[in-house]
């Protein structure tokens, strides 16, 4: 059975836009999702591409329970987002990192990584210490344990963040664009460390304009427009045959410059 | 329980309301004058801690600093108490406005001073490429952002100062909270009349407030 | 009025001046305490989802910001007994300038609340956390480390405020002054002092306060 089973779902959002003709501001439903729905199993990288504004940020954030479903239903590992008791249950199962870093700016970046395990884990501080240095020698900032967030570059950062997610031992890491804010040089230090971690096994489910990062790392890739998947297929086959044969596959690659 | 026997509410008469009323506009008096005059000193003292001169800057600091760290009590005091066993006798309002200019006076300056600064240099530099010169730049440029900044301030300072007007009563003026003292032991309903007079202050104050806020959600309001 | 007056009027009176600061402090610490609280009650009120607790908080806030501090004294002082609650002056003080500063520092609690971002929020609940651990172990301590130094504003203007109550004849330091300074006939030098010591203390204050805010401060 599939570790994450979107059976589905529909979700869509309250928007105020200027009507055109009026001018007036009027509520209207933007539907970004509609009868979505796709398994994923705790194996490799899956890749989501796509425009701007089809749904892929939206998945990822109703798979977490960040947003709530309109229609339809999400199992991880057999819980169901619409219950909310099952809520932290699925939080801890899909560690999240997102677009802003969000490092807790009141605690330095040993506190940030291990609050979650000693206070929600029940680890013992000193276990969760190791633990954290562990991790911080994996996304490479050993030497960054006092340090407060705005004592670190955006990258290092996002890498901290990264850290975080793993120190509550997911099954899987969704990461939501997590380099589009940066700079090159620190896009490619994260990218460097994620690729280090789908090498060491670790199950990542990425929204992600990075074409380099979907073509070394990637085993699966799916591409989604207005809310509906156009295409799901293995790496390889997709910047084959797809690029070929899907026209609009084929401009949108073309326009993130591939 | 005293409070609930509304029968007792017929001791408070017109007569009674009407010296409220009447207190209540030497309240005024007394607020919008010494505001009048604690704007103008305080304009001063804020334009003067704007220049660039050492001396000139930290002047006004000696008179400001004191009026507005201590209570107005205090200084009210020292000024209609203090000042008479100098030899400088001095009756209840006039030492009352001064207190209250001075004070106002001082706050006022502060607010002019951080209003002028929290305009961009750029601002100025631009004023001298163009070819104006300081107080040219001042007229034109400075002075209506730096108004447009200050104004929700001054009428949030306005209304604070309003209430601080109350305590003149302590020098026996025959303020608005003077009066709500006098009907109050008169008529023996204090939750009545005091919770009247406070009413009439909120009805003052509110107002007021609700502009402020208004005008400074509003930041590109022209001046 | 001569030099060294001013310094005999003090040592003559010193008891009575000990005991007025004594007073003061008391009034002070009390109120603060409770202003502190209600005004953090009063602050999440504020931002909760109920219309009617939002309502309420905010009547509240504006009632206080918008009348004399004096009037709301005699209010409670003469009021409460007519509700059959007999209190000392003391406590009525204690009270009153307690609901009274509420209100400032709800708004100043309320500014920090709204200051932690949304991203906070989501990536505490994405860890895990459930709502009241976000509040406890990532809302509360940035919100209180952005609202510290205009607390201590709060405050200072919480102990000038406390003079006023010498209108309902508590002998803190003012009723103390205007004593002495009757009996001594030196007002001018005793007004002088307690001017002088009051801003000691607002420079005191703000300086410790300084000094805590660059060691606690969040730069978000």
């Amino acid at each position: 059975m599939a570790m994450i089973e979107v059976k589905r779902i529909a979700k869509s959002f309250d928007v105020k836009r200027r009507d055109e003709r009026t001018g007036r501001f009027v509520r209207d439903k933007l539907t970004v999702l509609k009868d979505f729905s796709v398994d994923f199993n705790q194996e490799g990288v899956t890749v989501l591409l796509g425009p701007s504004g089809t749904g892929k940020s939206t998945l990822l954030r109703c798979i977490n329970g960040l947003e709530t479903l309109d229609g339809g239903d999400i199992l991880v590992d057999g819980m169901s987002v619409r219950d909310k008791r099952m809520l932290k249950k699925i939080r801890l199962t899909c560690g999240m990192v997102f677009q802003q870093t969000v490092l807790f700016p009141h605690l330095d970046v040993m506190n940030n990584l291990t609050m979650g395990p000693v206070k929600l884990l029940g680890m013992r501080r000193k276990e969760a210490g190791e633990r954290a240095r562990f991790f911080l020698n994996k996304v490479g900032l050993s030497n960054k344990e006092k340090a407060r967030h705005n004592e670190l570059s955006g990258g290092e950062q996002q890498r901290i963040a990264i850290a975080r997610a793993l120190m509550m031992n997911p099954k899987a890491l969704l990461l939501d664009e997590i380099t589009s804010a940066l700079d090159p040089e620190m896009t490619s230090e994260v990218l460097r460390i994620l690729e280090n971690l789908a090498a060491d096994g670790v199950c990542m489910l990425a929204v992600t304009h990075e074409m380099a990062f979907a073509q070394h790392v990637a085993s699966r890739i799916l591409f989604m427009e207005k809310g509906s998947l156009v295409c799901d297929a293995g790496k390889d086959e997709f910047f084959t045959v797809y690029r070929r044969e899907n026209e609009r596959i084929a401009s949108f690659l073309k326009f993130i410059g591939e | 329980m005293q409070a609930f026997d509304f029968a007792s509410y017929a001791r408070f008469k017109w007569s009674d309301m009407a010296l409220i009323l009447r207190s209540a506009g030497l309240t005024m008096e007394v607020t919008l004058l010494s505001l009048a005059m604690g704007t103008l000193l305080g304009m001063l003292l804020g334009l003067q801690r704007c220049s660039k001169n050492r001396a000139v800057k930290f002047l006004p600091l000696i008179v400001m600093e004191p009026l507005r760290n201590s209570p107005l009590i205090v200084q009210l005091f020292l000024i209609y108490y203090g000042l008479p066993s100098l030899g400088f006798h001095i009756k209840a309002m006039p030492a009352a406005l001064a207190t209250l200019s001075l004070n106002t006076a001082a706050f006022f300056a502060v607010l002019v001073h951080s209003s002028i600064l929290a305009i961009p240099g750029a601002q100025w530099e631009t004023g001298y490429a163009l070819g104006f010169n300081k107080f040219q730049i001042y007229v034109h440029i400075i002075a209506r952002q730096a108004v447009r900044l200050l104004i929700p301030q001054a009428i949030t300072l306005y209304i604070s100062q309003l209430q601080c007007s109350s305590l003149v009563s302590f020098v026996s003026l025959k303020d608005l909270t003077k009066a709500g003292q006098v009907v109050a032991q008169k008529t023996l309903l204090p939750f009545l009349i005091y919770g009247i007079v406070a009413g009439i202050y909120f009805a003052l104050s509110y107002p007021l407030a609700r502009l402020a806020r208004y005008l400074e959600k509003r930041t590109g309001f022209t001046i | 009025m001569s030099y060294t007056l001013n310094f005999r009027v003090l040592m003559q009176y010193s008891g009575l001046f000990i005991d007025g600061v004594l007073l003061t402090l008391k009034i002070c610490a009390g109120s603060l305490i409770i202003g502190f609280l209600l005004g953090s009650i009063l602050a999440v009120m504020r931002q909760s989802g109920s219309r009617l607790a939002r309502g309420f908080a905010a009547v509240w806030v504006e009632v206080l910001r918008n009348t004399p501090f004096l009037i709301q004294l005699f209010f409670f002082y003469y009021g409460l007994p007519q509700l059959g609650i007999y209190v000392d002056a003391l406590t009525v003080a204690i009270i009153a300038l307690g609901i009274n500063s509420s209100a400032p520092n709800c708004e100043v609690i309320r500014s920090g609340l709204m200051a932690v971002k949304t991203g906070y929020y989501e990536a505490s609940a994405a860890l895990g956390f459930s709502r009241f651990q976000t509040f406890l172990h990532v809302v509360l301590p940035i919100s209180l480390r952005l609202a510290f130094k205009p607390l201590t504003s709060n405050f200072v203007n919480l102990v000038l405020t406390s003079s006023v109550c010498y209108g309902i004849t508590l002998m803190e330091i003012m009723g103390v002054a205007k004593t002495v300074s009757a009996r001594s006939n030196r007002p001018f030098e005793i007004y002088l002092i307690l001017l002088a010591a009051y801003c000691l203390f607002t420079y005191a204050v703000s300086f410790i306060a300084k000094a805590i805010d660059r060691k606690i401060e969040i730069k978000l």
